[in-house]
């Protein structure tokens, strides 16, 4: 029973990383609203909330950490940077409703919002233990997908952030 | 007689009796395995959520009748002098409750996510060294499951049936029909994979229907237990036909008139009453004693069954009453 059950794991295990490898194919999973599409070659709507260091806002220019990664991804998808500045809980609430692509304001994992928007995976994990994530729109898993390759591709640059 | 005496199983049933512990044990292992593997690919899909909940539901089944195995077999007490058969029943019921209400309370939030149009986010998970999107593997997680659950659900059927198990009966059913609610959670994710995020909400309330009709499903029938049922068929209403054969071996003895039989399942075994008309009023002790004990063997889960004279049957079929 128990042997039977381990070499159907071993293939299914197979199955799913060639099935894996013809999906991503077909480009699947696909945006609920198709975010992704949009941004590419299109614009990336930023909601931006100052926190040092992962956004500093001096004048009309923004930096930090955060804002570096975005400038980098609208890069990598060809697509323009259009920023929204206010406070975290009005722009995490123009997210939900599909308004904003992606929010940046030095975010955790912890974060109350956890249940109503889609936090990427943790990219850093600051000195109190904090794991830093971004919020995109819930269900826009294309477009999730997305921004967590691109964590991923910088593991280990952003792991090493200095604070 | 078996009054205040322990039952002893046939040796068959004995046999299956260890086959269906082992069986529940390994329902146990097997089941720890896949809710490991769906609590691992959670993420936020209401579906998964749901799956992997009746999932750990499942495992109450297994506890259950492994606890109830141990229970039944003692010998009758003072306090307890009809044994501890009922221990089953009554363990089923506390199932039985517990997966109606869990199930409608997944329906619940399944509708709420649905109504208020929350959309489930799956991101990406690494695993050897490559990024899945998360999706995928909820899929093989669920696809694993089906597999076991079906195989233990075909393995549980034939003891089940050997035993007259109903509690095994149960837990196979709901074994066997885990690939409705896994391959529902499947479609659910499938369709969130091609950007049709109500799938994944109404997939999440098919499942929790599918858990409330098993909750329903073993209250009707452990009700009907604790409400003492004449002995039914595996898995229906269907009544057997036992309490009259019984009658019938009765009216055959050469010291019987009439006989009128009522009989109560009590988990594994079955209690009950002979009422026989004799055909003369000096009826000995022993003949009572003989035909007891030679009746109770018709039927290897009949364990106390009382023989009754009575002076006349009513309708054929209670004792008849003067001044009733």
């Amino acid at each position: 029973m128990t042997r039977i059950a381990f070499i159907r794991t071993k293939w299914l295990a197979g199955i799913l990383i060639v099935a894996t490898g013809f999906v991503s194919a077909c480009g699947l999973p696909h945006d609920a609203e198709g975010t992704l599409p949009r941004v590419q070659n299109g614009v990336m709507r930023v909601g931006i909330s100052a926190d040092s260091p992962w956004v500093v806002q001096a004048g009309g220019s923004v930096s930090g950490y955060e804002a570096q990664i975005v400038t980098q991804l609208a890069a990598q998808l060809h697509s323009r940077i259009e920023t929204h500045a206010g406070s975290e809980s009005e722009l995490l609430e123009k997210l939900h409703k599909q308004n904003l692509d992606i929010v940046i304001g030095g975010l955790t994992d912890d974060s109350p919002w956890k249940k109503s928007l889609a936090l990427t995976r943790p990219y850093h994990e600051d000195r109190e233990g904090k794991k830093h994530v971004l919020a995109v729109p819930p269900g826009e898993n294309a477009w999730l997908l997305t921004v967590e390759r691109y964590l991923r591709d910088n593991e280990e640059r952003l792991k090493a952030i200095p604070e | 007689m078996n009054f205040g005496r322990r039952f002893i199983f046939p040796e068959e049933q004995w046999e299956e009796r260890k086959r269906a512990k082992r069986l529940s044990w390994i329902s146990l292992a097997v089941l720890t395995s896949t809710a490991v593997l769906m609590y691992l690919t959670l993420g936020q899909s209401e579906a998964m959520k749901t799956a992997w909940v009746e999932d750990l539901l499942g495992m109450i089944p297994p506890i259950v009748i492994l606890i109830a195995y141990r229970i039944e077999t003692q010998k009758p007490t003072k306090r307890f002098p009809y044994g501890y058969f009922r221990a089953v029943s009554v363990a089923f019921l506390v199932t039985a409750a517990v997966l109606a209400i869990a199930g409608l309370s997944l329906l619940f939030d399944a509708v709420t996510k649905l109504l208020a149009k929350e959309r489930p986010p799956i991101g990406s998970i690494t695993l050897f060294g490559h990024q899945f999107w998360l999706g995928w593997a909820m899929i093989a997680a669920l696809s694993y499951s089906i597999t076991v659950s079906v195989l233990l659900g075909m393995r549980k059927r034939p003891v089940a049936e050997k035993l007259h198990d109903k509690a095994l009966d149960a837990d196979a059913d709901m074994n066997k029909a885990d690939w409705m609610s896994e391959g529902a959670a499947i479609v659910g994710i499938l369709l969130v994979a091609y950007g049709k995020w109500w799938g994944d909400a109404v997939a999440a309330g098919f499942i929790s229907i599918n858990i409330i009709r098993d909750g329903i499903r073993n209250l009707r029938e452990v009700l009907a237990d604790l409400m003492d049922e004449t002995p039914t068929k595996l898995g229906g209403v269907e009544t057997e036909d036992l309490p009259r054969r019984i009658a019938r071996e009765a009216e055959k003895l050469d010291w019987v008139e009439k006989a009128s039989v009522r009989l109560r399942e009590q988990g594994h075994v079955l209690n009950g009453e002979v009422f026989v008309v004799p055909k003369t009023d000096d009826v000995k002790v022993s003949k009572i004693e003989e035909a007891s004990r030679e009746l109770a063997k018709i039927d290897w889960r009949i364990y106390t069954l009382s023989v009754m004279p009575v002076a006349g049957l009513e309708d054929g079929n209670l004792p008849k009453i003067e001044s009733r």
